[in-house]
């Protein structure tokens, strides 16, 4: 069972608590500060009512245990299961693990293969994972990312031209719909974002450590209504359930919808709602309305 | 009864979590529970676990509860929290804690009764002791070995219980913290890789973790159905036939009988399906967010063979669907789009959306699209996102054809293109 009291919050936080006070009686601010940390928002007040009136005996109302360890537990199986699947997962490579790491899953049985599982949608020109330029690009930028150092990156832009960035990397992005990683980083003067298939080369600037000034994604909106025919209420929202939205039934069978995208995806944005036909009609803003009917003008040419 | 934010089943919480983060505009009224209540303590749970990404609009219906999440800004899957809400008992907790303090290290092995000895000498701290009979501790003891996290073993006449020795150590691979982060956004079940790194942190290894990862077109919601997967996954490992109870339209449940060939989830469309071989000898597509509970079954003799028909049948499927509504074995699709001088990137776009599809090039200025599918219906959305460039289109289901066309004239209306307004 993956839905199990060994993984629950309130362990996580009991625990935290009994190491705690193997090291000196524990107070309420403790507790509360615990709760915080590792569970939810009412939980301090549960935790401490069932500490306080000793119905869970490892702490005493005093804030003390008579337990003489830190608490731990071992994997469990499914944990094991788990770790064994993913190992065979060609990205895994990526991090310099293999199987080999683990000795102590010899004969456990993988919670799944790629016989059981697949994703059916993804695009077919994913990253190289078995190149072994890449798996070194990889490994840089996960270097500098724990270490927070800059990057000198030369690439090959979509036009085949070589470019040089120098950035704080900020993240590794992956779209599983791309099957890509992405580096987004701060350049001299913004934002860069470079697929790591394009990089051709990378190093790390020793000595120099990124300011690591997190820049703010220019973020747009979009909002049409939506027409629930075909069942496409529930089409649209699964479909655009990764981003952050709004919405509002106007009438029987007629919503508003609101999304909020990164402006960079704009295209893309245009191509996926337009995927929807007469189902969706946008509203505003008047920018995104003209970009639809700029595409279905120059469709009626060919008059299918 | 009264409120707790812990849960024992995590079904209910499963089909709020979806309404409240992808539907996200019902009133307290539409959700049809047994009494207001209940909806108010789904919310107030939700609430507690998600607080941060809980919005509220007041409309003339009422008000609205929804939960908004931007997938690409948050670090780890948000939904996971509620994973970490299952209820248990005050025996429950007690014990877990006394046992592995009592084992505290690999290699520390004693009987039930030496057992039973530390957690009555731990227990002699408090005014009104607890006390554990031998069958509640070798209960748990054996609840803990099937987890894999106690090993049981016979010495002379006695058993004796260790701890399971810890996957982790000094040597482990410096990036496994990463790895575990990375996995448990994409791969299924992911959550049990957030419980994995949740243990090995707490081993110390806290330090080496930075948010190093983002994720993009990342849908979190997978994450609710993972009960299901689980069990479909063991069934598959198993090679068995599993009862599904689903939730039909109507909102009834329903059983059938199937054997689990292959989970298929669509990362565009946001939904998992399952693939199986029903009663009646079809592979069909079951939507996992419908189906409620999954029970094992005996075990299939041609479990190879159905999933080798299933491997067969990917040349022609577009999406998840075995068959079309004209009845007919197979459907052609064919399009032409239009690509001018410095549109390569259309060709390129081609090539990797094509799934079980073909692309050839007709001329300087024109590509062609073929695919024999099942269901060509399947395909109509993405022939769509090529508004503005498609030359042709034939299908081989003229119902589907007729639509095609049909539906863009009602968006030449809708936009008030070409004369045309709604």
């Amino acid at each position: 069972m993956i839905f199990s009291e060994l993984y629950s919050a309130y362990y996580s936080t009991v625990a935290s608590l009994i190491s705690g006070a193997l090291e000196g009686r524990i107070t309420n601010a403790d507790i509360s500060r615990a709760s915080f940390e590792s569970a939810f928002d009412e939980s301090a007040v549960y935790i401490e009512q069932a500490l306080k009136s000793e119905r869970w005996q490892v702490l005493t109302k005093n804030g003390e245990t008579p337990l003489e360890h830190a608490p731990s537990t071992p994997e469990t199986l499914l944990e094991r299961r788990f770790l064994k699947a993913v190992l065979s997962d060609p990205r895994m490579k990526l991090f310099g693990i293999s199987a080999a790491a683990f000795p102590a899953l010899d004969g456990v049985e993988p919670l799944f293969t790629d016989e059981d599982f697949e994703i059916f949608d993804r695009f077919g020109d994913g990253d190289p994972y078995d190149d072994s330029d890449y798996f070194e690009s990889f490994g840089v930028i996960l270097r500098a990312l724990r270490e927070k150092k800059r990057l000198e990156v030369f690439a090959e832009s979509r036009k085949g031209r070589r470019v040089r960035l120098v950035m704080t990397p900020q993240r590794l992005e992956y779209s599983e719909k791309d099957d890509k990683f992405r580096l987004t980083g701060c350049g001299a003067v913004k934002q860069d974002v470079v697929n790591l298939a394009r990089i051709r080369s990378v190093r790390i600037i020793e000595g120099e450590a990124g300011a690591f000034t997190q820049s703010k994604r220019a973020i747009k909106r979009v909002c049409f209504e939506l027409y629930d025919r075909r069942r496409a209420l529930e089409r649209v929202l699964l479909h655009f359930a990764h981003l952050e939205k709004q919405t509002e039934k106007l009438d029987e069978g007629k919503y508003l919808v609101t999304l909020y995208y990164d402006e960079a995806d704009e295209t893309e944005m245009v191509i996926r709602l337009l995927s929807f036909g007469p189902m969706i009609k946008i509203i505003e803003p008047e920018s995104f309305v003209s970009l639809i009917k700029q595409r279905l003008i120059s469709q009626m040419r060919y008059n299918i | 009864m009264a409120y707790s934010e812990l849960i024992k089943s995590f079904n209910r919480t499963r089909e709020y979590m979806r309404q409240f983060y992808i539907f996200g505009f019902k009133s307290r009224e539409e959700y049809g529970m047994k009494s207001p209540r209940s909806y108010d303590d789904e919310k107030r749970r939700v609430e507690s676990w998600l607080g941060e990404y809980m919005r509220f609009r007041q409309g003339a219906d009422g008000k609205t509860v929804f939960l908004s999440i931007d997938s690409r800004s948050a670090e780890a899957n948000p939904l996971f929290k509620a994973w970490r809400a299952k209820s248990f008992t005050d025996i429950d907790i007690t014990l877990h804690f006394l046992i592995f303090d009592i084992l505290y290290a690999e290699g520390v092995a004693l009987t039930l009764g030496e057992i039973i000895g530390g957690i009555e000498k731990r227990l002699g701290e408090f005014a009104r002791p607890r006390f554990f009979d031998e069958s509640t501790v070798r209960k748990k003891l054996k609840e803990y070995e099937l987890e894999g996290i106690i090993s049981a073993e016979r010495r002379g006449r006695s058993t004796v219980y260790q701890r399971s020795a810890s996957l982790f150590n000094e040597a482990e691979p410096p990036m496994l913290p990463h790895a575990l982060r990375f996995f448990s956004e994409v791969a299924p079940c992911g959550v049990i890789g957030s419980f994995l790194l949740e243990k090995y942190e707490k081993n110390g290894a806290k330090a080496r973790r930075s948010p190093v990862f983002g994720f993009k077109h990342h849908i979190i919601t997978f994450t609710v159905d993972e009960e299901i997967v689980f069990a479909l996954f063991e069934a598959m490992r198993e090679k068995r036939l599993v009862l599904l109870e689903l939730l039909a339209r109507d909102g009834r449940s329903m059983t059938e009988r199937v054997v689990p060939l292959k989970i298929l989830r669509g990362v565009q469309s946001g939904r998992q399906y399952l693939m199986a071989r029903t009663e009646a000898g079809r592979i069909l597509p079951y939507r996992l967010d419908n189906v409620l509970s999954v029970k094992k079954d005996e075990v299939c003799g041609q479990f190879d063979e159905y999933r080798a028909a299933l491997a067969a049948m990917r040349r022609h499927l577009w999406g998840v669907s075995t068959h079309g509504r004209s009845g007919k074995r197979l459907e052609r699709v064919e399009f032409t789009v239009r690509c001018e001088a410095g549109e390569e990137h259309i060709l390129a776009r081609l090539e990797r959306e094509k799934r079980c599809g073909s692309v050839e090039r007709l001329d300087e200025n024109r590509l062609r699209f073929t695919a024999e599918v099942y269901d060509a219906s399947e395909l109509i959305p993405w022939i769509r996102s090529f508004i503005c460039r498609i030359e042709s289109l034939k299908i081989s289901d003229g119902f589907l054809e007729a639509r095609f066309r049909h539906d863009l004239e009602k968006m030449y209306a809708l936009y008030g293109v070409g004369g045309g307004a709604e």
